[in-house]
């Protein structure tokens, strides 16, 4: 070989390594909110290194992001700053808002590049998970973390009381027997409550989708986003149930209670029975003194709640390298073994199906009866309401139903305000959509 | 007689006064004793006695211990340090400046541009976020510490309260000044500034606490955790949607964030509150 043709091809030779090691790993951020308590935050820290570990070209960064409320207000503004993140793990009924303003990518391209089609794709994850991930004909979103609401009942309360702990109510009639024989009262002074629901924000909606669904609702129309059904049959049949225990069997308490009082109630068992996420069992399993069980929301005509909890999407915008190296996290993030790992530490069900045919799931939950529960109802579950600015549309119920609890407004009245204040909202999108006719 | 009895009506006024305002002040101290209580209470269910303030358990550190294990808090200190501190640098400059603009030099639409400065004060900062976000991208800074301080290096309060106090400074200073031959910044810095400082004590007191406690802008604008800042770290680790709460790690955590700011309260009360006596912020 020429000298200098040997020093040509050793520059060309250190030229590529040094272009490969600037190319060797592809960076992203996925934004995370931290939705229950505990050390989550330095859980999926560890996650992300055990992630970049095993994918050496690429470098993944999981950025803390807030509530999952300020998670969403960070991911509009950052893409509109053009700074899109990689990856949003994005409470599962805001999804259907980013594909409205066209904001997130459909994932059937990177499910076909793998060889797979999207329903093999999606049948990985419970069927009730689907509404809220695959809709408009496209996967937007892939379940990462889900949850339902739960009947728990303290089984010493149950005892005491002559109810059977291994038969907690199923129907709303034994529900409201069930309260009426929990709660205690010394005088005019309740020093138990039979039944607490939590009705803050967000919380309150959930549950009344939970009720609501539970006598035969639909809450809202799953195919199209405008349209809800808040002064129906059903809503207004579960509404009343509430404002009765509240006002005429005084087994629950008036006015509005936040999830973290219900909880410390329920610890302290200052109630007996309480709605509260799956996403609370870890934590109720760790600080419960007193014995406590699990059940299905009881029902009245059907048994049915909605999932909660959060999906994967990828922001448009991003490079390819970045749309592979996310679409590469998204799997890892959702195979079998990591999710059942994240459920066990969190207390949330592994959305992928898979992760329940583990020897360390099969071991846990033959351990812990009550996180099967969780999973048992999943045949029940439907999707979580989404509609077009799903939270103002979901406050303008929240709002009415407190008025109701704290005794200032009938529950026909106030959910015909709800329905009203609903449909103002979603008019835009209405005019835009359904009722947008040829002229 | 008749001045006796006015003396000891007054001495009622006087200790009812006194019993009204430690009755104020009680109400305003019970969150922080029941923050410092709780912090040091053992994590337990067992009954009401979370919410309540007498200290009736065994004291332990182990919430401190988590809290201080669930974030890298010398980190989190640092960076709010350099943020509060980054800010109030460079406020002072530019409120001083503009503050002496506005107060002495007379140029066309003063008052209207000074109406238009005080606008801002009206504006919700959340509708800000989107646009300033975007500035800051392209400015290259998303993700620096220099983007949490950026959108505040320019304060409408700040140069409205130094407007006030320059005004109420008689001219007679300056034009002595003027009179040696000084220049309109050697006004500024040896003249105006010094005769300023209360107000100036006042507005840094108003930054520094402000931005210690702010939580929304930095969370927008920094991804790195090694760029967070003490709001943000803590709620990493206390805040969850779905289910109860560790008072006890919130309590320790929140008196971690809170510790430095209560500190420097307690060792510059005084000074404190003489300035904002003098520059009359309430």
């Amino acid at each position: 070989m020429h000298p200098l043709t040997k020093v040509a091809s050793a520059t060309a030779f250190a030229l590529a390594l040094g272009l490969g090691s600037a190319q060797a790993a592809t960076e992203i951020e996925m934004f995370f909110p931290v939705p229950v308590e505990g050390k989550l935050a330095k859980e999926m820290q560890s996650l992300m290194e055990r992630f970049n570990a095993a994918h050496p070209d690429i470098k993944a960064k999981a950025v803390y992001t807030g509530s999952y409320d300020e998670t969403n207000l960070k991911t509009h503004a950052a893409i509109k700053a053009g700074r899109p993140p990689a990856a949003v793990i994005m409470s599962a009924n805001f999804v259907l808002e980013y594909q409205i303003a066209d904001e997130i990518q459909p994932l059937d391209p990177l499910i076909a590049a793998d060889g797979k089609t999207s329903d093999a794709f999606m049948d990985q994850f419970w069927p009730a998970l689907h509404g809220n991930a695959r809709f408009a004909g496209k996967v937007w979103g892939v379940p990462f973390h889900n949850s339902t609401p739960l009947l728990y009942f303290n089984t010493d309360h149950f005892k005491e009381v002559g109810l059977d702990p291994k038969n907690p109510p199923k129907t709303w009639a034994e529900w409201s027997d069930a309260a009426k024989k929990l709660t205690k009262r010394e005088g005019d002074k309740t020093t138990r409550w039979g039944l607490m629901l939590p009705s803050n924000y967000d919380y309150l909606g959930w549950v009344m989708t939970a009720l609501d669904m539970s006598n035969g609702g639909q809450y809202y129309n799953s195919e199209y986003g405008g349209e809800v059904y808040y002064d129906q049959p059903s809503m207004r049949g579960a509404l009343t149930f509430v404002d009765n225990l509240i006002h005429r069997d005084k087994v629950m308490p008036e006015g509005e209670t936040d999830g973290k009082a219900v909880s410390t109630a329920f610890f302290a068992g200052q109630t007996s029975m309480v709605v509260l996420s799956t996403g609370s069992l870890s934590f109720i399993r760790e600080n419960m003194k007193s014995g406590y069980g699990v059940a299905f929301v009881p029902s009245n005509i059907r048994n049915a709640v909605a999932i909660g909890g959060a999906s994967l999407i990828m922001p448009k915008g991003l490079s390819d390298e970045q749309r592979k190296a996310s679409w590469e996290l998204i799997k890892w993030l959702t195979s079998p073994a990591v999710s059942g790992g994240w459920s066990r530490f969190t207390g949330y069900f592994a959305p992928n199906k898979a992760a329940y045919d583990l020897p360390e799931m099969k071991e846990f939950l033959a351990k812990n009866p009550d996180a099967q529960v969780a999973v048992d109802q999943l045949a029940y579950a439907r999707s979580w309401f989404a509609t077009y600015s799903t939270v103002a549309v979901r406050k303008a119920l929240e709002d009415e139903v407190q008025a109701v609890l704290s005794g200032k407004k009938k529950p026909l009245e106030a959910l015909k305000a709800a329905q009203a204040k609903a449909e103002e909202i979603m008019a835009p999108y209405v005019a835009a959509t359904a009722m947008n006719l040829p002229k | 007689m008749a001045t006796a009895a006015l003396s000891s009506r007054f001495d009622g006024l006087r200790f009812a006064g006194v019993a009204i305002l430690s009755l104020v002040a009680l109400a305003w101290s019970t969150p922080l004793l029941w923050m410092a209580i709780a912090s040091f209470r053992p994590q337990s269910f067992g009954g009401l006695d979370m919410a309540s303030l007498a200290p009736n358990f065994r004291p332990t550190l182990a919430n401190y211990v988590e809290a201080l294990d669930s974030a890298d808090f010398a980190g989190l200190y640092l960076n709010t340090a350099i943020v509060c501190l980054g800010i109030l640098a460079v406020q002072l400059v530019t409120i001083t400046l503009a503050g002496y603009a506005f107060a002495r030099l007379e140029f066309r639409g003063r008052t209207l541009f000074f109406y238009a400065f005080l606008l801002q004060l009206m504006l919700v900062p959340p509708i800000l976020i989107v646009p300033n976000l975007v500035t800051i991208t392209r400015l290259g800074l998303y993700d620096h510490l220099v983007a949490v301080m950026a959108p505040y290096f320019a304060s409408a309060f700040g140069v409205f309260l130094m407007r006030q106090t320059f005004r109420t400074i008689p001219r007679d200073f300056e034009e002595a000044a003027a009179v040696e031959g000084a220049a309109w910044w050697q006004v500024v810095i040896h003249v105006l500034a010094p005769l300023a400082r209360p107000g100036l004590v006042a507005f840094s007191i108003v930054s520094v606490v402000a931005h210690w406690n702010e939580f929304l802008w930095p969370l927008m604008v920094i991804s790195s955790t090694e760029n967070q800042t003490l709001t943000i770290g803590l709620a990493s680790f206390t805040r969850g949607a779905e289910s109860a709460s560790q008072w006890g790690v919130i309590a320790a955590g929140t008196f971690l964030v809170a510790a430095p700011l209560l500190t420097a309260f307690a060792l510059f009360q005084r000074q404190f509150v003489n300035s904002f006596l003098f520059s009359g912020v309430k």
